[in-house]
Formats: structure tokens, C-alpha cells, sequence
């Protein structure tokens, strides 16, 4: 509710201020992507900023590529092709909402103007599953995990092109929600995303090296080596949060799909590659 | 280096935190019911929350719960500064997140 009153005065204030002083999703995504392009030069060509920190770690890249000759996500690339062709209850399956293959990923996140809300793709899957009388999915794993992973893997090559209408004031403050989430401080240890991700990307938290942020929503869902699992973005959002003591949004909430679609129009040009396999 | 960050975050954060140093006078219990009241107002008023708030609440009651009075108050109080410095990152990070994005 908090939130619906902020966004409706976002998109009433906001717009009269942005069209003079304050740049447009368009800047910002350009201002984003150059910022990437002058720390990291080495990334070439840029589509490769899709593999994560794996794009500016030619060290560990190696390693990480002979894992990908035998991926630990095939299992669930097969698990997933099964839930994808089930029959439900009622005859139906996923693919009567998304097709023979379900190589529908380039389509998400998008803006809905009836609904007034970010779609992401597992929260359609779920919508396509309840609509048909079957029990909706865990958002973190499992399931969902499989079933995307089946689904982006069949959409492996497409292009991120996420729009932001603006004939609906509604996406541009969904848009600017998730920005300002991006770059807020959080949790006890007063982090914010682009802390990490961004102004200190390619340096090391604990033993880990931080990832740029552009190319983050390309490879999803991933099998991690510390999960020894499969997780969705949202998981792995909530995974940073936590570890910076913020009580993690949920998964599919209105928080972390605006989240989603602010990193995802930050990264328009570069191709989904999911799932794929990581630390 | 985690406990480096840690304290940063907080001597940044609970600078100001003194205010509640006035709460000796009160029962564990009441500190107790202070900050857990404290906490869920900032929940309702921002969507900043830390986990470590929650912990420290329930270590708190815990403490009470055992019959150590001194030290269920004196977490009781480290989590009412830990919900003052919530409130704190709240309002600075309303304006200055803006710092931090590319032009
Ligand atoms: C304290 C530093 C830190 C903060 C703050 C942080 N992260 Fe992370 N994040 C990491 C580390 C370390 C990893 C694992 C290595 C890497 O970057 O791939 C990671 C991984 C990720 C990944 C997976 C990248 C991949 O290719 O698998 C995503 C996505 C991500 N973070 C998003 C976020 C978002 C969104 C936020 C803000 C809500 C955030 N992170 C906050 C440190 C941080």
C-alpha cells in the first residue's frame, strides 16, 4: 500500500521533473554501460559482460569453461522438459501459454499496462500453472529452477530488449523503483547493490570477486556450486541481501520484479545465456 | 575484513544513537517491547529492515527468559540502536542514493 501511494506520486511528480532535469532510462542505460566499457576495456566484445564475473576473471575463466563442457545444470534442463510437457488435470500444458518450446525469455520481464505491473517469467509460469488448475511453484528452486532453466535454455541467443512504454507513467516509476533500490544502501553493513557491483566490481569481497552488474540477468537460473543446486535471480538477490544484513525481499514481489526490470533494461543488447554454472 | 565492515557500517550509523543511553531506568522487558515496537514501525515506514535486528530481540527475550535481567538489557538496548541506525540509513539513503548513479 506504502508502496502504491509512492509510486503514484513518483509517476505524478516525477514526470514533470524528468522531462527538464533528470535523465531518462535511456541516459541512465547508456551512462550504465559506459561505465562498464571504461573499467572493465578488456571485455571484448561486450557481449561478453553475459558471463558474469567470469567475463573479467580470464583466471578462474578456464576452469570455469571445462565445467561448462559438462554443465551440472543438465539434470535439471531434463527435469524441466518433463514438467514442461506434463499434461495437467485438465489436458493442457504449459506449452498452450508459451509455446512447443517455451522459448519465450526474451518476452520477459515486460511492463503490463492492464495490470500495472512488471511480469517476470516465473511468476507467468506460475500464473499459466494456477490458470489451469495446477499448484503454483516454489520461486527459488526446484521446480521453477528446472522449468526456466528448460525454457531459457531453448532461448539461449535471444536478445534482452526490455521497454519501458511511455504512454503508462506506472513503468517509468516501477522502472525508477528499482533504480533507487539499486543504488540505496541496506542492512547492517550499509551496502548497496552498485557498491558492489558497480564502483568496486572486479575487487574481492571475503574470496570472492565481484561481478559487474551489466550482464547480470542474462544467465539465469544458474546451478551454484555452493547451493549445490539450481536457483532463480530472485534467490540469488535475496542471497545479497542477506549477507549485507537486510531482510531479504520475496521472491516475485513487487520489490525484486522492479529490481529485475531496472538490471534487465540496463543490460538491453546483451543475449540471454542461461542457465548456467556458477561458484 | 567482515568485522572491518561491520564496525564501519556502524560507527557510521549509530553516531547519533546516544539518545537512547537514557533507557537504564527501564525493565528488560520494557526495552525489550520498546524495540520490538521500534523495529516494526520502521518496517511499516520504510522498506528497510536488518536481520540482525530480529536476532538480537530474541537473544534479548532469551536472556530475560533465563533470569539475566543485566544482560537482557543491555541487548535490548543494542537493538534499539540497531533500529535508531535503520531508521538513519532510511532517511540519508532517501536522497543519497543518487550519488552513486553513473552520469
Ligand atoms: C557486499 C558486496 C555485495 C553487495 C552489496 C551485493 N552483492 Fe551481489 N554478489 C556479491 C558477490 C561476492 C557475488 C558472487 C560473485 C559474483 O559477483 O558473481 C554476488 C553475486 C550476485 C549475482 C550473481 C551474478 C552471477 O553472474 O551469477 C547477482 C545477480 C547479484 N549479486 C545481484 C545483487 C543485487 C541486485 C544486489 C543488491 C540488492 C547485490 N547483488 C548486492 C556481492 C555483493
Amino acid at each position: 500500500m506504502k508502496k502504491i501511494i509512492r509510486n503514484v506520486a513518483f509517476g505524478l511528480v516525477g514526470l514533470s521533473v524528468s522531462a527538464a532535469s533528470v535523465a531518462g532510462p535511456e541516459e541512465d542505460r547508456q551512462a550504465f554501460r559506459k561505465f562498464y566499457e571504461n573499467r572493465f576495456p578488456q571485455v571484448q566484445p561486450i557481449g561478453d559482460f553475459q558471463n558474469g564475473v567470469y567475463s573479467i576473471l580470464p583466471a578462474a575463466r578456464e576452469q570455469w569453461e571445462s565445467i561448462e563442457e559438462f554443465p551440472p545444470y543438465e539434470l535439471a534442463i531434463e527435469e524441466g522438459e518433463k514438467i514442461f510437457n506434463k499434461t495437467f488435470a485438465n489436458g493442457k500444458s504449459l506449452k498452450d501459454c508459451f509455446g512447443e518450446d517455451g522459448a519465450v525469455r526474451e518476452q520477459y520481464p515486460h511492463w503490463n499496462k492492464e495490470r500495472g505491473m512488471v511480469m517476470t517469467m516465473e511468476l507467468a509460469i506460475n500464473e499459466c500453472l494456477e490458470a489451469n488448475g495446477e499448484k503454483p511453484l516454489k520461486y527459488k528452486k526446484g521446480a521453477m529452477a528446472a522449468v526456466s532453466a528448460y525454457m531459457a535454455y531453448n532461448s539461449r541467443g535471444q536478445v534482452i530488449n526490455v521497454e519501458i512504454p511511455s504512454d503508462d507513467p506506472r513503468a517509468l516509476a516501477a522502472y525508477e523503483d528499482g533504480k533507487e533500490h539499486f543504488y540505496t544502501k541496506r542492512g547492517q553493513l550499509n551496502f548497496a547493490c552498485a557498491d558492489c557491483h558497480m564502483h568496486t566490481s572486479g575487487m574481492n569481497y571475503r574470496s570472492e570477486t565481484v561481478s559487474p552488474a551489466f550482464g547480470h540477468p542474462t544467465n539465469w537460473p544458474v546451478y551454484r556450486a555452493k547451493w549445490q543446486e539450481m536457483g532463480t535471480l530472485h534467490r540469488r538477490f535475496a542471497g545479497c541481501h542477506d549477507n549485507i544484513r537486510a531482510n531479504p525481499f520475496k521472491a516475485q514481489g513487487e520489490e525484486y520484479r522492479n529490481l529485475e526490470y531496472f538490471i534487465s533494461y540496463m543490460s538491453n543488447g546483451l543475449e540471454f545465456n542461461g542457465p548456467a554454472a556458477r561458484k | 575484513m567482515k568485522h572491518g565492515l561491520k564496525s564501519l557500517a556502524l560507527v557510521a550509523l549509530i553516531g547519533s544513537s546516544t539518545a537512547f543511553a537514557g533507557g537504564h531506568g527501564k525493565s528488560a522487558a520494557a526495552l525489550i517491547e520498546e524495540a520490538t515496537a521500534g523495529y516494526k514501525q520502521v518496517s511499516k515506514e520504510t522498506t528497510y529492515q536488518w536481520t540482525t535486528t530480529v536476532k538480537v530481540i530474541k537473544a534479548a527475550q532469551k536472556a530475560l527468559d533465563g533470569g539475566n535481567e543485566a544482560e537482557a538489557k543491555k541487548l535490548a538496548q543494542q537493538a534499539l540502536d540497531l533500529v535508531e541506525a535503520t531508521r538513519q540509513q532510511a532517511q540519508v539513503e532517501s536522497q543519497n542514493w543518487k550519488m552513486r548513479v553513473p552520469k
